[in-house]
């Protein structure tokens, strides 16, 4: 982005804030950047997130206008940093040319592409890359605890056609995985709102076998 | 089996031809099935290979059968499913003749040559209303066309209905089967009408009255709807409000209607417009169960709605509830629902004013319908029955019709008997709605009483359901307790079954304090919500006071009947056997001490045993073409349809027809101005207009189809022209670019389109990612939902790492859909709604909760991206789109290797190249104990989950180790057999 008189630059500082590159600062994104510091410092991607996250901020308006803007940006990051992040705001209707040449040079570069599709997500975005720069990924990640009811619905509910009033159907009648795993179609019939699809497909949950014998 | 009737002959004659392709569109019921297994009997032998897709398991069954009733033995149509080993299927290919084969299997076969495609002499497609560009069928057809041009392809359909949304629906699905000609016969062809209506029909009309209870709950529910309509219109102004109308609301096809306009942004829809959407099918399908389930089924129903929808997963009450709760329509269907089935009357400190109120009039109403309340009733009560309670026991008017009708046939018989010689049998063909209707029915004729006062002649049955209802919430309130105590203790002993004195004591305390709360709501504000008044305007105590009472309403006498029980069970054994009726104690012994099976089947037992009527009288529920079948082998000269299905109606002046010299009585029951009359009369106008229109299309498509061959080019989707043999452009490129792609991922539409944009689709079954595009890059692709979900379980986070540990790039691929908006910001309607209501400040925190939970896809993204720094993301708006991205990045790569890219991540190797049950595998994910790493292994050393649940703890714990064996083994027992 064109930045008109040259501001005052502080160095890049080591600790909680996001640094901005001065040629961002008038870039309406800042004003959504929340809840994290930012300050201005002499650096070569648009925004540094962290130790090793840096991130490259480009709209596809822009990018219409001038193609070469982010190759050049590209080439001078060179190899710094190991997450580089391409910042893309989507504020066109015919994005998919765009995306996809966009994709393919970050793919070969490295970068990896966030879309967000206004100032506001991106900016969100940004703050949360610089909170969870040290979070560990535990929020994402398999876990075994949960309570008992959900669990089973969970279960039940990945069969194609149960909802949530059939499970609890299923479990004020017959109980028990193990209970329904064993249940008779016949005694499935009977249940309210269980017609012909959904015993069978609960039946073929069950009893299919995984594999063919091959 | 019967010869073919005029009209069917003239179709058979104008489709046989070999060497065209055709499309037949015949109204339901006209025999659509006999067509399809004559067909296939002229074109059996071993020397062709015809296929048949699209047919779902009863059909491919029915059809089979049929086929063997028609001689076509040796060896008949075969039927491939994923069970049969790839070996198999290769033999079976070669060998020729009929083979029915889902649309999945086929796909694979034909990209790995499994199948010789040029040897196909013809494919036969099912529910080609079901062919869109981007469905399997279209992918096989262009795969199929591809390298055989000479086969024929004969595609059916008896829905027209599906085939009216769009410019030119008609149209585009003769565009993907690439066929020319289309056969449209509705019920108005004038052969079809020569050949039925050469003889009147015998139909008796009956109209039943509903009773008043019913009218009065019918009646509220159509308020319901139209309350929820309203609420769904005021929500979205985009909707278009002409195709909504209560009307339409009555049929499944409504559902679709609203999905379609609201897809283009489903995702950005607020959950409470989800909720209304969802709403309309529930109330739909309790109108549907008003008038088939009997009242304690009905009853019973209601209050798993209730508990369905006043709390959440975890077991607390919910915050957005379904509007229509809230209504006085919705508080009239549960109390009247309830009146149906008994009265409770006050007993000890417990009152429950609202409903004690119109207690007379009730009596009034008993009165008025003739069911007199027997004053020696009171003596005669059975024991079991708790004292507070009162039975009505209302039962379903056209029980005693279907009564009072099946008398008079057995005159009619004694006095009309079957002449020897003719066709025709004395059976009763009895034809309801659904399994459990049909079910209900059986129930009553065995064991009605034919003495008694219409109306109460089901009573024993009634009685009888009445009990198991009762004990049912009585075990229903001390699973509650169970389950709370459990949750009480919390984090990691939330399996053990173990009750809590203290949470206990606590949660009595709660619960009492709750039902205060709740008794002075009553008293106060009585049913807050005028019905055509908007409920958001309210507040949120009020709100949510109507669902919670009843739940609260529901559980204390839930609580009641457990206490009843738990004291009653020290009395059964030394006072059954002597005072009671013999039906009674059986039905009070077992469920004591069994569980909910063993009451069906005893059920069953004592019932069936003692039919007198079973030779005679068959009930069934519709099906499809199937219903042919029964009728020319039962042959029946009475038939009674209980409830109307305008499909039958056909069916039996097919049976009629092609059965000269039977005179067949037709009983058709409907309730008087009930939803089932006006469903019945709209779903004939509606099936004739969209014959209509789709004549209409037919009548000028002929110029259109000349310009799609010359557009063809043009099209998004390259249809390989037949024109350029053996897809020409591949063999210009002397290596053709390939990408290998899982078996999993042909259940989307993605592999179709790669294909269609030029790449070799190479199936396998892959350990790690989903599309494989060269040695380094590695795909996963995941639709919104999908990603949403997987965040939630944490399996695209263990997908990640596999994919960062195998291949230099790993690739996540969000896809959006084509026609739905490319964003994944959800609340921004939400935004605008914050800032146009400021006077609603209490609106806020919710909307900033909603803000929030949006955000949350974004930020486990980006701890997603920070977790994997070499993880790309591509950003797709559509699956084209994506195909788009995969050519552009297979550009000078060199070529992945399947046998490689199998064994990556694969630990054992001979399962490899499988077909998977992918709900079962799905279902397995979801258990505790099982992760990522160890699904396969499991699936490997059992055969199905329901070994799995059959194996014994120390099992379990052999495949899993101990721990999370144990936590799995748990998990799958706990809850019990049922009514303990």
């Amino acid at each position: 982005m064109a930045a008109a008189p040259k501001p005052p630059v502080v160095q890049a500082g080591t600790g909680n804030s996001i640094i901005v590159n001065p040629c961002q600062r008038l870039n309406p994104l800042l004003d959504c950047i929340r809840n994290v510091s930012k300050e201005f410092g002499d650096i070569i991607p648009d925004f540094q997130l962290g130790r090793t996250t840096c991130a490259l901020f480009l709209s596809l308006k822009y990018h219409r206008l001038h193609p070469e803007y982010i190759h050049q940006r590209i080439e001078k990051l060179g190899n710094m940093f190991s997450l580089r992040i391409l910042m893309l705001l989507c504020d066109v209707t015919q994005h998919q040319d765009a995306i996809r040449e966009i994709t393919k040079t970050c793919l070969i570069n490295n970068i990896t592409v966030m879309v967000a599709w206004s100032n506001e997500e991106a900016g969100a975005y940004l703050s949360s890359f610089k909170a969870f720069e040290h979070k560990p990924p535990d929020m994402i990640k398999e876990r075994l605890e949960k309570d008992f009811n959900s669990m089973y619905r969970t279960s039940l509910t990945t069969i194609p056609k149960v909802n949530k009033t059939d499970v609890e159907t299923l479990r004020s009648h017959i109980g028990s995985i193990a209970s329904v795993a064993t249940a008779s179609a016949e005694q499935m019939h009977n249940l309210p709102g269980l017609g012909q699809v959904k015993v069978r497909r609960i039946k073929d949950a069950f009893e299919k076998p995984f594999w063919n014998n091959s | 089996m019967s010869t073919l009737l005029g009209f069917q002959k003239k179709i058979l004659s104008e489709i046989v031809n070999p060497d065209s392709s055709d499309l037949v569109l015949l109204a339901r019921g006209l025999g659509l099935r006999k067509i399809i297994c004559s067909l296939m009997q002229i074109y059996d032998s071993p020397h062709s290979l015809i296929l048949l897709v699209n047919a779902n398991a009863d059909e491919e069954g029915g059809i089979g059968e049929e086929l063997g009733i028609m001689g076509v033995v040796k060896p008949g149509l075969r039927i491939v499913g994923h069970e049969m080993p790839k070996k198999d299927r290769q033999v079976l290919y070669k060998k020729g003749g009929l083979i029915s084969i889902t649309s999945r299997i086929l796909v694979v076969d034909m990209l790995q040559s499994d199948i010789p495609t040029d040897m196909i002499t013809g494919i036969l497609v099912l529910h080609a209303e079901k062919v869109t560009a981007l469905s399997l069928e279209a992918f096989i057809v262009r795969l199929y066309r591809e390298r055989n041009e000479k086969g024929f392809l004969k595609a059916f359909s008896d829905q027209p209905e599906h085939i009216t949304s769009g410019l030119s629906p008609l149209k585009a699905i003769m565009k993907e089967l690439q066929v020319r000609k289309v056969h449209i016969y509705p019920r108005f062809h004038q052969d079809v009408q020569e050949s039925l209506e050469r003889r009147k029909a015998d139909v008796v009309e009956l109209h039943q009255p509903m009773s008043e209870a019913m009218t009065e709950i019918h009646h509220s529910i159509v308020q319901c709807m139209t309350m929820t309509l309203a609420e769904l219109k005021r929500s979205h102004k985009m909707l278009d409000l002409d195709d909504l109308s209560v009307e339409n609301a009555y049929f499944r096809s409504f559902d679709v209607i609203v999905r379609k306009q609201l897809d283009p942004v489903w995702h950005k829809v607020a959950p409470k417009t989800k909720q209304l959407v969802g709403d309309l099918t529930t109330l739909r399908q309790l109108l549907t169960y008003l008038l088939t389930y009997d009242s304690i089924d009905f009853h019973a129903y209601l209050e798993t709605i209730i508990a369905a929808n006043t709390t959440n997963e975890k077991g607390v009450a919910k915050v957005h509830q379904s509007p229509w709760l809230m209504t006085d329509a919705s508080n009239v269907i549960f109390s009247v629902a309830k009146r149906r089935c008994y009265i409770s009357t006050p007993k000890g400190k417990r009152r429950e004013e609202a409903i004690d109120i119109d207690q007379d009039e009730w009596d009034a109403l008993n009165e008025a319908e003739g069911w007199t309340e027997n004053p020696a009733h009171k003596q005669k009560k059975k024991k079991w029955m708790p004292d507070n309670i009162d039975p009505v026991l209302e039962e379903l008017p056209k029980w005693d019709l279907v009564a009072e009708v099946l008398q008079e046939i057995e005159q009619e018989i004694i006095q009309r008997p079957l002449v020897i010689g003719t066709p025709g049998s004395n059976t009763v063909l009895i034809m309801t709605s659904s399994n459990h209707s049909a079910n209900s029915i059986r129930q009553y004729l065995s064991s009605m009483d034919y003495n008694k006062p219409s109306g109460s002649r089901g009573r024993k049955m009634m009685e009888g359901k009445l009990w198991k209802y009762l004990f049912w919430k009585g075990s229903l309130s001390k699973r509650a307790e169970k389950d709370k105590a459990a949750a009480a203790k919390g984090d990691k002993n939330t399996f053990e079954k173990a009750d809590d004195g203290i949470s206990e004591a606590l949660r009595m305390k709660d619960r009492q304090r709750q039902e205060k709360s709740a008794a002075r709501r009553r008293v106060r504000g009585g049913p807050p919500v005028g019905s055509s008044a908007a409920p958001t305007r309210l507040d949120k105590a009020q709100q949510a006071a109507v669902p919670e009472t009843m739940d609260i309403l529901i559980k204390e006498e839930a609580d009641d009947l457990a206490h009843f029980f738990s004291s009653r069970q020290a009395i059964v054994p030394t006072t059954g056997g002597s005072s009671k009726a013999p039906e009674v104690i059986d039905l009070e012994q077992m469920p004591a001490h069994d569980d909910f099976s063993s009451i069906l089947d005893s059920d069953y037992d004592i019932h069936y045993g003692l039919i007198p009527q079973a030779e005679t009288v068959l009930v069934r529920a519709y099906s499809d073409d199937s219903d042919d079948q029964i009728l020319s082998e039962i042959r029946p000269r009475f038939i009674v349809m209980f409830e109307p299905n305008p499909d039958f109606i056909r069916r039996i002046e097919v049976y009629r027809s092609s059965n000269p010299g039977l005179g067949v009585r037709v009983y058709f029951m409907v309730y008087h101005l009930s939803s089932e009359e006006h469903r019945y009369l709209a779903a004939l106008r509606k099936e004739k207009e969209s014959f209509e229109r789709l004549i209409k299309e037919r009548a000028n498509m002929m110029m259109v189809l000349e310009e799609r061959r010359s557009n063809r080019a043009d099209t998004i989707i390259k249809t390989i022209s037949t024109r350029i043999g053996g897809g020409g452009t591949r063999t210009l490129n002397n290596s053709p670019s390939q990408v290998i792609v899982d078996m999993r991922e042909f259940g989307s539409t993605l592999p179709s389109i790669i294909h269609a944009s030029n790449l070799l689709v190479i199936p396998a079954t892959l350990t790690v990612g989903d599309y494989i595009l060269t040695p380094d890059i590695c795909v996963e692709r995941k639709s919104l939902p999908d990603l949403i979900a997987s965040f939630n379980s944490g399996r695209l986070y263990t997908q990640c790492e596999l994919m960062s540990v195998h291949y230099k790039h790993p690739v996540l691929l969000i896809e959006f859909e084509e026609h739905k908006s490319f964003s994944l910001e959800m609340a921004d309607h939400l935004k605008n709604y914050v800032k146009n209501t400021g006077k609603f400040p209490t609106r806020k925190g919710a909307t900033a909760g909603e803000v929030d939970s949006t955000r949350n896809v974004q930020s486990k993204l980006v701890l997603l991206v920070l977790s994997f720094p070499r993880l790309r993301i591509i950003w797709s708006s559509s699956p084209y789109a994506s195909a788009e991205i995969f050519n552009e990045l297979k550009l000078h790569n060199p070529e992945p290797n399947p046998s490689k890219a199998i064994s990556i991540g694969a630990e054992e190797d001979n399962e490899a190249g499988a077909g998977i049950n992918q709900t079962a595998e799905e279902l397995l994910r979801t258990f505790p104990g099982i992760t990522a790493k160890n699904v396969r292994y499991v699936m490997s050393k059992v055969k199905n989950i329901r070994e799995l649940c059959e194996l014994d703890l120390k099992d379990v714990q052999e495949i899993l180790g101990v721990d999370p064996g144990k936590s799995c083994w748990e998990f799958l027992h706990q809850g019990g057999g049922g009514q303990k």
